[in-house]
C-alpha cells in the first residue's frame, strides 16, 4: 500500500495501450445522437447539448455529468436553427431562426412568439441568456446590442436598452458573465461588457496583438482564435498570434486589461479547456496537449506536451473471447478506427469548460486530467504538491496521491531540504484550509442560487473579477488607467469597508479577506469585488462572487456528497498515513526520519499547528531507539515534543535503557499534576519517603488516590524494616481509620516478624 | 529523615567569619578536584589517554611533552595579573564542569534541530557525524554524549566562542605573552637549551637531528584559532599530527565511542557550529572536508543565518539569567547542566556569605559522598539552610540529582522566609523541581 498510488490506468485505449499522457477522455461518451438530427448545439448557460429535429429538441444535461443521461424532449415547431439556447430558469426556448429572427417557445404552455430584428442592413449575430438584473435576454446584431427583458404576459420582449456599435463577431461565456465583442479592419479592437448580478459593466476598450507578416498584409482575428477562460475565479483571455505562433494571455480587471505575456503554440489551431482551474491547450494540428497552471507569475507548462488518451474501451482480444462475438469486435474495431480518425478532426468542438463534442459521431466526451500522470512525470515533489493542493476536483484521490507522494519521498531518503519544503506545502494547504475555514461549502450553495437565476439582487454595479488593489503577484496590475478611473480609486480606498461589510451581512464568504496573505488568490478576488461594489448594495454582494467562482461551483457541488471535501492534509492524517506507515517500512538509522519528523514539527510551528500527540511518542521512541538521550533532553526541556501523559510513559518506557529520560517522564508526569501514576513510580523505584512526602505534603490530591497497600507491599518488598514502619506509621498519623483497616494489621504483624523489637 | 530539614546552628558559620583573615587560602576540596578532573579530560580528549601516550613512548618523553605544554597552556586561564589563581570561595556560585544552557523557545528550538538535522544528513552518509551548537557562551544543542559535551563546551567557552576568541587577542594577550612566551611557538626544538627538548632528547646528541623539530599539537594555546572568510574557523599553528603529517584539521577523540572525529567550526555572528566528522569516515583527508563544508554552507547558511537572528532576537543579554534577589546556583549533576546568577551579580554578594556558602557546600560535598556510599542507586534528598553571620541565609537543598545553592542577604529572619524565597524560586524557575507539592 506505500509507494507511489497505483494508476488506476484502464487497459487499452486510443492511442495504443500504456502510451503515456496526462489527459484523456473516457469511454463511453455521453451519446447525443437521435435520427434526424439537424445538428450539434451547445447551451453553455444551462451546460445543455441540444440537438433539434424537424419540430423537436433534444437536450442532455451536462453537469453533472454521467454518459447516460437521457434527453429531454420540447416541441419547438418546424423551421431552420441557426442557434438555440435555454434560458436560465429552463422555461423558455429561444431559438434563432435566421438572421433578423428569433423564436421564443414557453416550455409548459408551449406558446411562441417571434422577435424580429428592425432594418434588413443589420443582422442578428446571435444572442444569450442573462442573469444580470436589468435584462434576460442579449441579442448581438452587427450593429450593436439590444438588451431585453422577457416578458411572458405579453408574449413578448420588452427592449431595455441598447448600445450601438459596429461588431464583426463576438465570444461569450456564461461562466465569466463576459460578452467580448470584435470589431475594426482586423478585429482585433475589442470592448467588452460582463452581465454580472450587480449589473453591467463596460470595460475599456482594447487592441489585441497581432504580429504583421508582411508589410502591407495585416491579418485578420478570427473568433475561433480567442477564447475566455476563468480560472481560480479570474477571467483571461487567450488569443492566438497565428503569425507569432504566440498564444496572448490577458487578465481582465474591474478597469482594465492587462497583457499577462504569452504561451508558445506549436499549432496554428488551438483549442482551450478548463479542468479544475488547469488549463489544457490543445495543439489542435499536431494532437497534443500542454498542461498549464495559471496560478502565479510562472507560465511554465506543467507538462511536456502529450496526447490526449481515450481510457476505458474495451478491449479487442478480450472482448472477442467472450460471447459478444466477433460481430461485436467488429464493430468496436470499427469504431475505434473512426475514433482515431477524427480525433482532433474537423467535427471535434470544444466546449466550455472541459467537454469536447465529436459532432461527426454525436459523441460528448468529458475531458479528464490524470493527476496520476502528471505526478509521476515530476520528480520536483514539492512543487508537484503544490499543484495537487490546488485541485479541488476529486478531493480524495488527490488527498491519497499527495499522502503517497509524500511517504515515497520520505522511504526513498530524498535530501532533506526537499522533503522538508514537500512538507511545507502541505501544511501551508492545510493551514490555508483552516483559514477560510467552510467557506467552500457556502460559496457553493450560493453558486447553485445565483445558477438558478431565481434571484435578482439589487445592485447596480457589477464586477469583473478584479483584484486591482490586492493583486498578490503586483505585476502590472496598475493598468493606464489607474489614475483615471474613479471605480478603480475607490476600490483601492475601501479595504477597511470591506472589513466591515463583512460583519454586517454576516457572510462568511467574504472571511478570505481576512487572511491576505493567503496564496488563493480567487479569494483575493472575491474580496476586492466586494471593496469595488461599496457599502449599501449588501444584497448584491453574495451574488456577484459567485460570477467567475462557476468553475469553482461545478467543482465542488459534483463532490458536496463525498465526505472529501478537501485535498488538504490534516496533522492526524499526517501522521497516520504518513509518518506511521513510513516508520514501519523504514529499516536501519532512524536519524533520517527523526529529522524528517523534526522538519515536520518546525513546518507545523511556523503555521502554528500541533502535530498529532502520537507524533510526538513517536520521535522519542526513534531517539531512544538510536540511544540519543542527550537529544530526547533536548527535546523534552525545550518542549519541542509537548509534554503530555502518552510522552511521559513513552520517557518512563524508553528510560530502561537510560534513567535520565527516566527521570524526565516522571518529572513531566509531575508538572502534567498526574500525581497518582507519579507517586506509583517513585514507589515503584523505591523511593517510598518521597512518595509519601509528595503525599503529604499535597495529600488533598493524593491520599485518597493512592491506595495505602501499595507503598505497604513496596515497603516489605523492599525487605527493609525501617522503611515499613515509616510508610506504616505515616499512614496511622495522616489517613484517618486506618489503624482499623486489614492493611495495618497485617503490615504490623509482619514488621513485628521482621523485627521484633522494634514492633515491641 | 535523611538530613530534611537539617539546621546547621550558627556557631559554625562563626567559626568561618573567624577564619576571614586567612581566607584567601580557602579552597573548596572539591572545586580543586573537578580542576584536576577537567584538565585532565581535555588532555584525553586531544591526546588521548596517558597510558596509549606512554605505550607509544615508554620513556615517557611524547607523554612529557605533551603534558608540559598542555599544562601551562591550560594554567593560561586561571592567571590573573601575574600569578595563578586557582578557584577559591569567590567561585562557590559556579560548577566547573558542567555545561550551561541557553534556554530557548520551542519554535528556536525546533529552528535549531531542524538545523543540525539538516547537517547530519548532508554530512557524511551513513557515519553518524555528531554536532554541538553554542550560542554567546552558552550551549543551545548537542548530541553528544553528556560527558563529551561538557569536554567540548569547555573547550569552546575557552578558545572557540567569539567571545573567548576575541579575549585571546585582546587583554589576555599581554599576559600569555609575559608568562609563556617563550614556547609559543608550539614546536619543540630539540636543542639542549630548551627544557621540555631536553627531557625528550635527552638520548639523541647528535648534531644532524638538532634541528628535528617534533611538533606538539597545542590546543589550548591561545591565538590559535582564527575566523576564516568562509566563516569557517582555522586552526593557525595546529602542530600536525606525528602520524598524519598532511592534517591541518585538529582532531579529537570522543569519550563514549572512543573515536577520533575531526573538529569544524563554523562561526556567524554569535552562533558557533561544532561540528565533529568521524575520521574514518574521511577518506581522501583535507581536500574532502573543505568540500564538505562548501556543500554545507550552500545548503544550511540560510537556517543558520534564520537560528542566529532568532536566538539573538530572544536573548536577553548576559544578565539574562538573573533573578532579582536571589544569588543561586542550580546544578543538574546527572546531565552535567548548570546555571547561576550571573558573575557581575554574585561579586555584590559579601564575603561572609560566600565564605559560609563555601562551606557549606563542603558540608554537602561530603554528604553526598557518603551517601553515594550507601546507597548508589539512589538520589538522596537534602535540605539545609543557614544564618550565616551576617545575617544572610546560605542555603542548599539537593532533590533527586537536582541541586540548588542560594544565598540571601536582605531577607527576613525567620525560616520561613527562607524556605518560602526557594519554594517561589524553585516553582518558576526549575519547573518546581524543588518544590513539594
Amino acid at each position: 500500500m506505500l509507494g507511489k498510488a497505483s494508476s488506476s490506468h484502464a487497459a487499452g485505449g486510443l492511442c495504443g495501450s500504456g502510451a503515456l499522457s496526462h489527459v484523456y477522455i473516457q469511454h463511453p461518451p455521453l451519446r447525443c445522437s437521435v435520427p434526424g438530427a439537424r445538428g450539434l448545439y451547445y447551451d453553455d448557460g444551462n451546460k445543455l447539448v441540444l440537438s433539434p429535429t424537424v419540430d423537436q429538441v433534444y437536450a442532455w444535461k451536462t453537469a453533472p455529468y454521467s454518459p447516460y443521461t437521457n434527453p429531454s424532449v420540447d416541441s419547438i415547431g418546424e423551421g431552420p436553427v441557426l442557434s438555440i439556447h435555454y434560458s436560465l430558469d429552463g422555461k423558455v426556448i429561444g431559438i434563432q431562426r435566421s438572421n433578423h429572427e428569433i423564436q421564443f417557445v414557453n416550455r409548459e404552455t408551449g406558446d411562441m412568439f417571434m422577435q424580429r430584428c428592425g432594418s434588413e442592413s443589420e443582422s442578428i449575430l446571435g444572442f444569450f441568456w442573462t442573469d444580470c438584473p436589468s435584462c434576460d435576454v442579449v441579442f448581438i446584431k452587427t450593429s450593436g446590442l439590444e438588451l431585453y427583458a422577457y416578458e411572458p404576459a405579453l408574449r413578448a420582449l420588452r427592449m431595455v436598452e441598447t448600445k450601438r456599435l459596429n461588431i464583426s463577431w463576438y465570444i461569450y461565456t456564461h461562466e465569466s458573465r463576459l460578452l467580448l465583442l470584435a470589431s475594426g479592419m482586423q478585429c482585433r479592437t475589442f470592448t467588452g461588457f460582463q452581465f454580472s448580478f450587480g449589473g453591467l459593466i463596460r470595460l475599456p476598450r482594447f487592441e489585441m496583438a497581432m504580429t504583421k507578416a508582411e508589410a502591407n498584409k495585416k491579418p485578420v482575428l478570427d473568433a475561433e482564435d480567442v477564447h475566455i477562460i476563468t480560472v481560480y475565479g479570474r477571467i483571461y483571455c487567450l488569443q492566438v498570434d497565428r503569425v507569432a505562433m504566440l498564444l496572448h494571455l490577458y487578465r481582465f480587471y474591474r478597469d482594465a486589461v492587462v497583457p499577462q505575456g504569452y504561451l508558445p503554440i506549436y499549432s496554428s489551431k488551438i483549442a482551450v479547456s478548463v479542468i479544475d482551474n488547469v488549463l489544457l491547450i490543445h495543439q489542435v494540428d499536431a494532437k497534443v496537449i500542454i498542461v498549464y497552471d495559471i496560478f502565479s507569475d510562472c507560465q511554465a507548462p506543467i507538462s511536456a506536451p502529450l496526447p490526449l488518451l481515450l481510457r476505458g474501451f474495451p478491449r479487442i482480444n478480450a472482448s472477442s473471447s467472450q460471447s459478444t462475438g466477433k460481430d461485436t469486435t467488429h464493430i468496436i474495431a470499427n469504431e475505434l478506427s473512426d475514433l482515431e480518425g477524427t480525433t482532433y478532426g474537423d467535427g471535434w468542438m470544444f466546449l466550455v469548460p472541459d467537454f469536447v463534442c465529436d459532432t461527426v459521431h454525436c459523441n460528448l466526451w468529458r475531458i479528464h486530467l490524470d493527476l496520476e500522470a502528471i505526478a509521476a512525470s515530476s520528480s520536483e515533489v514539492p512543487s508537484v504538491l503544490e499543484f495537487l493542493q490546488r485541485r479541488k476536483l476529486e478531493p480524495d484521490k488527490v488527498k491519497q496521491l499527495c499522502l503517497a507522494l509524500t511517504r515515497t519521498l520520505i522511504l526513498e531518503r530524498r535530501p532533506v531540504p526537499v522533503v522538508s519544503r514537500a512538507l511545507d506545502v502541505l501544511v501551508a494547504s492545510f493551514s490555508h484550509s483552516l483559514k477560510i475555514g467552510s467557506n467552500v461549502q457556502r460559496r457553493s450553495i450560493e453558486g447553485d442560487q445565483s445558477n438558478s437565476g431565481n434571484q435578482r439582487a439589487g445592485g447596480s454595479r457589477a464586477i469583473v473579477n478584479e483584484s486591482i488593489s490586492r493583486d498578490e503577484h503586483g505585476k502590472s496590475v496598475y493598468g493606464p488607467t489607474r489614475g483615471l478611473d474613479n471605480e478603480s480609486q475607490k476600490s483601492k480606498s475601501v479595504p477597511v469597508d470591506n472589513e466591515s461589510i463583512n460583519r454586517t451581512t454576516g457572510s462568511a464568504m467574504n472571511r478570505p479577506s481576512t487572511c491576505s496573505d493567503s496564496e488563493d488568490s480567487s479569494n483575493q478576488d472575491v474580496t476586492t469585488q466586494i471593496s469595488g461594489a461599496g457599502v449599501g448594495q449588501l444584497s448584491s454582494h453574495s451574488q456577484t462572487l459567485a460570477i467567475g467562482l462557476d468553475a469553482f461551483n461545478s467543482s465542488v457541488s459534483g463532490q458536496r456528497e463525498s465526505r472529501v471535501v478537501s485535498p488538504v492534509i490534516s496533522p492526524d492524517e499526517m501522521y497516520a498515513s504518513v509518518f506511521s506507515l513510513v516508520e514501519e517500512e523504514m529499516t536501519g538509522d532512524p536519524a533520517y526520519l527523526i529529522a524528517i519528523i523534526v522538519e515536520y514539527f518546525r513546518s507545523a510551528a511556523s503555521e502554528k499547528l500541533k502535530v498529532n500527540p502520537n507524533l510526538n511518542v513517536m520521535i522519542i521512541q526513534l531517539l531512544a531507539r538510536s540511544e540519543r538521550f542527550e537529544e530526547v533532553d533536548l527535546f523534552v526541556v525545550n518542549k519541542i515534543v509537548e509534554p503530555s501523559k502518552e510522552v511521559a510513559l513513552q520517557l518512563i518506557e524508553s528510560g530502561r535503557q537510560n534513567y535520565l529520560t527516566r527521570k524526565l517522564g516522571m518529572d513531566m508526569l509531575r508538572l502534567l499534576r498526574l500525581h497518582h501514576d507519579y507517586v506509583l513510580l517513585l514507589v515503584q523505584d523505591g523511593y517510598f519517603l518521597e512518595g509519601l512526602t509528595f503525599m503529604f505534603t499535597d495529600s488533598k490530591i493524593c491520599v485518597n488516590t493512592v491506595r495505602p497497600s501499595l507503598f505497604l507491599e513496596a515497603a516489605f518488598t523492599s525487605n527493609n524494616s525501617q522503611h515499613l514502619a515509616a510508610v506504616l506509621r505515616f499512614f496511622a498519623d495522616f489517613i484517618p481509620g486506618f489503624k482499623n483497616t486489614s492493611d495495618h494489621n497485617t503490615y504490623c504483624r509482619i514488621l513485628s516478624e521482621m523485627n521484633p523489637s522494634l514492633a515491641a | 529523615m535523611d538530613g530534611h530539614g537539617a539546621i546547621l546552628t550558627s556557631h559554625q558559620s562563626d567559626k568561618v567569619a573567624e577564619k576571614n583573615k586567612k581566607s584567601e587560602g580557602i579552597w573548596r576540596v572539591d572545586a580543586l578536584t573537578k580542576v584536576l578532573k577537567e584538565v585532565h579530560s581535555l588532555f584525553v580528549m586531544f591526546h588521548g589517554s596517558l597510558r596509549a601516550l606512554i605505550e607509544k613512548d615508554a620513556s615517557g618523553g611524547i607523554v612529557r611533552v605533551h603534558l608540559y605544554y598542555f599544562i601551562i597552556d591550560y594554567l593560561n586561564n586561571f592567571i590573573v595579573g601575574n600569578k595563578v589563581q586557582l578557584p577559591s570561595f569567590h567561585d562557590c556560585l559556579k560548577e566547573r564542569g558542567t555545561v550551561q544552557m541557553l534556554t530557548v523557545g520551542r519554535e528556536a528550538a525546533i529552528a535549531v534541530q531542524s538545523l543540525v538535522g539538516t547537517m547530519e544528513s548532508l554530512c557524511v552518509g551513513n557515519t553518524a557525524c555528531d554536532s554541538l551548537v553554542l550560542f554567546q557562551d552558552l550551549l543551545v544543542s548537542t548530541t553528544l554524549s553528556p560527558d563529551d559535551t561538557v569536554n567540548l563546551f569547555t573547550y569552546a567557552v575557552m578558545r572557540l566562542t567569539p567571545h573567548a576568541l576575541s579575549s585571546s587577542t585582546n587583554s589576555w594577550s599581554y599576559l600569555r605573552k609575559s608568562t609563556v612566551s617563550q614556547v609559543s611557538t608550539g614546536s619543540v626544538l630539540l636543542t639542549a637549551g630548551s627544557a621540555p627538548g631536553e627531557i625528550y632528547a635527552s638520548g639523541d646528541t647528535s648534531p644532524d637531528n638538532r634541528s628535528l623539530r617534533y611538533h606538539v599539537p597545542r590546543p589550548l594555546r591561545r591565538e590559535n584559532w582564527t575566523k576564516g572568510k568562509d566563516g569557517f574557523l582555522v586552526c593557525e599553528s595546529w602542530a600536525a599530527e606525528i602520524a598524519d603529517p598532511v592534517s591541518k584539521t585538529p582532531t579529537l577523540l570522543l569519550q563514549k565511542t572512543g573515536e577520533r572525529v575531526y573538529l569544524c567550526v563554523y562561526q556567524h555572528k554569535n552562533l558557533s557550529i561544532i561540528l565533529l566528522i568521524p575520521v574514518n569516515s574521511v577518506i581522501s583527508g583535507e581536500q574532502w572536508l573543505s568540500m564538505m563544508k562548501q556543500q554545507l554552507l550552500e545548503n544550511v547558511s540560510l537556517k543558520i543565518l534564520k537560528v542566529e537572528e532568532r536566538l539573538t532576537r530572544g536573548w536577553g543579554g548576559e544578565n539574562a539569567y538573573h533573578v532579582k534577589g536571589y544569588r543561586y546556583l542550580l546544578v543538574d549533576s546527572d546531565r552535567s547542566i548548570s546555571r547561576a546568577s550571573p558573575p557581575g551579580k554574585v561579586t555584590t554578594l559579601s564575603k561572609d556569605s560566600l565564605l559560609a556558602l563555601t562551606k557549606l557546600r563542603e558540608e554537602v560535598d561530603i554528604e553526598k559522598k557518603r551517601k553515594k556510599e550507601d546507597d548508589p542507586q539512589h538520589d538522596k534528598d537534602l535540605e539545609v539552610c543557614i544564618r550565616a553571620g551576617n545575617n544572610a541565609w546560605v542555603i542548599a537543598r539537593l532533590t533527586r540529582g537536582k541541586e540548588l545553592y542560594m544565598v540571601l542577604e536582605k531577607a527576613n529572619e525567620t525560616l520561613l522566609y527562607a524556605s518560602d524565597a526557594v519554594e517561589k524560586f524553585s516553582s518558576r524557575y526549575c519547573d518546581g523541581a524543588f518544590s513539594l507539592d
